[in-house]
């Protein structure tokens, strides 16, 4: 080809992708770099002049009201990470178990979970602060007094509440496992269980040297996947708890969020979103590794 | 071999676990739906029961009156229609071009891509917050939309370039040899063969869009202007612990979370597939 050809050929591809860079560079790419930029200054969000200073990170790092933010996020993670997949997987399990023998209510169940994981954050916020409640409308409440225990103040107890936000996440995320692990345990190969059954295995030596082996990969990605998402949870903490009681359940997005409109400290909040930002770039490398998405691409 | 009709051990856990699965992820808008059709009465009633003596529909019409819920449900779905038809445009020759070209940096870009989609839009939207004060942004449902399509563009670049990669190269090519332009190509011969990707962009760029709550949040301050997530919240902030108000707030959250639920429940089977789908090849 000749070099105009190929000038003439190189223009008419960028035309196909110059819509989308651009809106990715105006308002993803740009504002990146600039709130690493701004997490270096002392800006806020009234006053138009500001300096560039260090002492963000100083001040985020001595602070120990961050310090429980950055606890109680990882708190959070952890937590769901830990509940979310295995009850994914179980639901998993189930759903699969039940379409194999042709059980009655293995699509009820699945629209169910799904339904939970299809409500917006901020309605599962305001949903489980509902039943959460200590009102005669707090079902959940109702049914602890009819056990004969005492009512539990869910959202007004540090303890409850960090509990509360994250069994409502469970029951918002778990179907998103759900769905990894089904895919997942579709793929595993029928006559693996075959030749074992033939060998006598039983049911749980199934489950421990054949589906959980043959899954692993899927549970490193869910792993990952809950990991980026519960460090990104806003919408439901906002609306469940506000970051109560007394910024007990503050997790760093609502710590970012409240120094920025709360206290104006542009430069602070910015720097506990670079924070986030550089957790984000972590997961994402972990799972670009875990995928091998380069042999992918390249076919 | 499994289904021999006769009711087992592991078919009556299998019952069990669905009896469980469904009540734990039902219960609780069963509940809310209960309560969105009580009286006051109703709700103050000990032990609380599960169906209202009346059936309250008038709740629903309090909220259509004297809230400004109708007016936030519209912008919404104004907001959503512009942001998923404006994804579309922006997404689909970008997809079709990471399908079908090769040049350099293709991988770099589609690995950022990949990052763009992990990152919370709490971190891009503190600048933007700024950008919008002197653009004189803030409080327009236009300034909402360009960052709306933006949030979607990852994933639907992702999806539909998945989509694409499945249609063989020949069809288009086919297609070339006739004298189409690759224009004419994509228009006539990719998008009508990838219209299941296509559908399954929409649905899911509907369902976001309509759930997206932390933008509105920070960028439209004026209730008439907010969409239905950020305008159920405030309301939420308004009635407060108040009891006398629980039927009516909970009005308000079934009908801002109906049209995601309603999609849902029509084009399940639709979208249990690609989510398989998608899960499988990541």
């Amino acid at each position: 080809m000749t070099r105009i050809g190929a000038a003439k050929e190189f223009g008419s591809r960028l035309a196909w992708l110059a819509p989308a860079i651009a809106f990715l560079a105006l308002f993803m790419v740009l504002p990146l770099f600039d709130v690493v930029r701004l997490s270096f200054t002392t800006a806020s969000i009234i006053e138009p002049e500001y300096s560039y200073t260090l002492s963000s990170y100083a001040k985020v790092f001595g602070d120990k009201d961050f310090l429980w933010s950055l606890s109680i996020t990882f708190i959070f993670v952890a937590a769901n990470c830990a509940l979310q997949i295995p009850l994914g997987l179980l639901i998993a399990l189930a759903v699969h178990a039940g379409r194999d023998r042709n059980v009655y209510g293995s699509i009820l169940a699945r629209t169910a979970i799904l339904t939970a994981w299809i409500i917006p954050g901020v309605l599962v916020g305001i949903l489980w602060k509902t039943l959460l409640s200590s009102a005669s409308s707090g079902i959940i409440n109702h049914f602890i007094q009819s056990l004969g225990m005492e009512r539990i103040p869910f959202l007004l107890d540090p303890l409850y509440a960090v509990i509360s936000i994250i069994g409502a996440n469970v029951w918002g995320g778990a179907a998103f496992c759900m769905i990894l692990q089904y895919a997942g345990l579709q793929r595993i190969p029928a006559e693996l269980y075959e030749v074992s059954r033939v060998d006598g295995a039983r049911a749980w030596q199934q489950f421990l040297h054949i589906t959980l082996p043959q899954l692993k990969p899927i549970l490193f990605i869910n792993l990952v996947l809950i990991t980026i998402s519960s460090f990104n949870t806003f919408d439901m903490i906002a609306t469940l708890t506000s970051g109560g009681p007394a910024g007990t359940t503050e997790v760093l997005t609502l710590a970012a969020y409240i120094q920025v409109f709360t206290y104006w400290n542009m430069g602070r909040g910015s720097a506990i979103a670079v924070l986030l930002l550089t957790i984000t770039v972590v997961m994402t490398v972990v799972y670009y590794k875990l995928f091998q998405l380069d042999e992918d691409i390249a076919e | 071999m499994h289904s021999r009709g006769r009711l087992d051990g592991t078919k009556i856990l299998i019952y069990a676990s669905y009896i469980v699965v469904v009540l734990v992820f039902w219960g609780p808008v069963t509940w809310m739906i209960s309560l969105s059709l009580k009286t006051i009465p109703d709700i103050l009633a000990y032990p609380p029961k599960l169906f209202p003596s009346r059936l309250a529909i008038e709740n629903y019409g309090t909220i259509f009156e004297q809230s400004t819920i109708p007016r936030n449900m519209l912008n919404s779905a104004k907001i959503t229609i512009i942001t998923v038809l404006g994804t579309l445009l922006v997404t689909v020759p970008a997809a079709y071009a990471f399908s079908r070209f090769r040049f350099k940096g293709r991988t770099q870009i589609l690995m950022a891509i990949l990052l763009f989609q992990m990152i919370s839009t709490l971190i891009i939207i503190l600048p933007l917050y700024r950008y919008f004060i002197r653009l004189n942004l803030l409080d327009t449902h236009h300034g909402l939309i360009l960052i709306y399509i933006t949030v979607q563009i990852p994933f639907t670049v992702w999806l539909l370039k998945g989509f694409f990669d499945s249609i063989p190269k020949s069809l288009d090519e086919a297609a070339r040899i006739d004298g189409a332009s690759r224009l004419q190509s994509v228009i006539r011969v990719i998008v009508p063969v990838a219209m299941p990707g296509i559908a399954a962009a929409v649905l899911f760029n509907t369902i976001n869009a309509w759930s997206q709550f932390l933008i509105p949040f920070i960028l439209i301050g004026k209730g008439r202007l907010q969409p239905i997530s950020v305008g159920v919240a405030k309301y939420a902030e308004t009635v407060g612990e108040a009891i006398v108000t629980t039927h009516l707030l909970a009005a308000a959250s079934l009908m801002a979370m109906l049209p995601a639920i309603a999609i849902f429940i029509v084009l399940q089977r639709f979208i249990v597939r690609i989510l398989i789908s998608g899960a499988v090849k990541g």
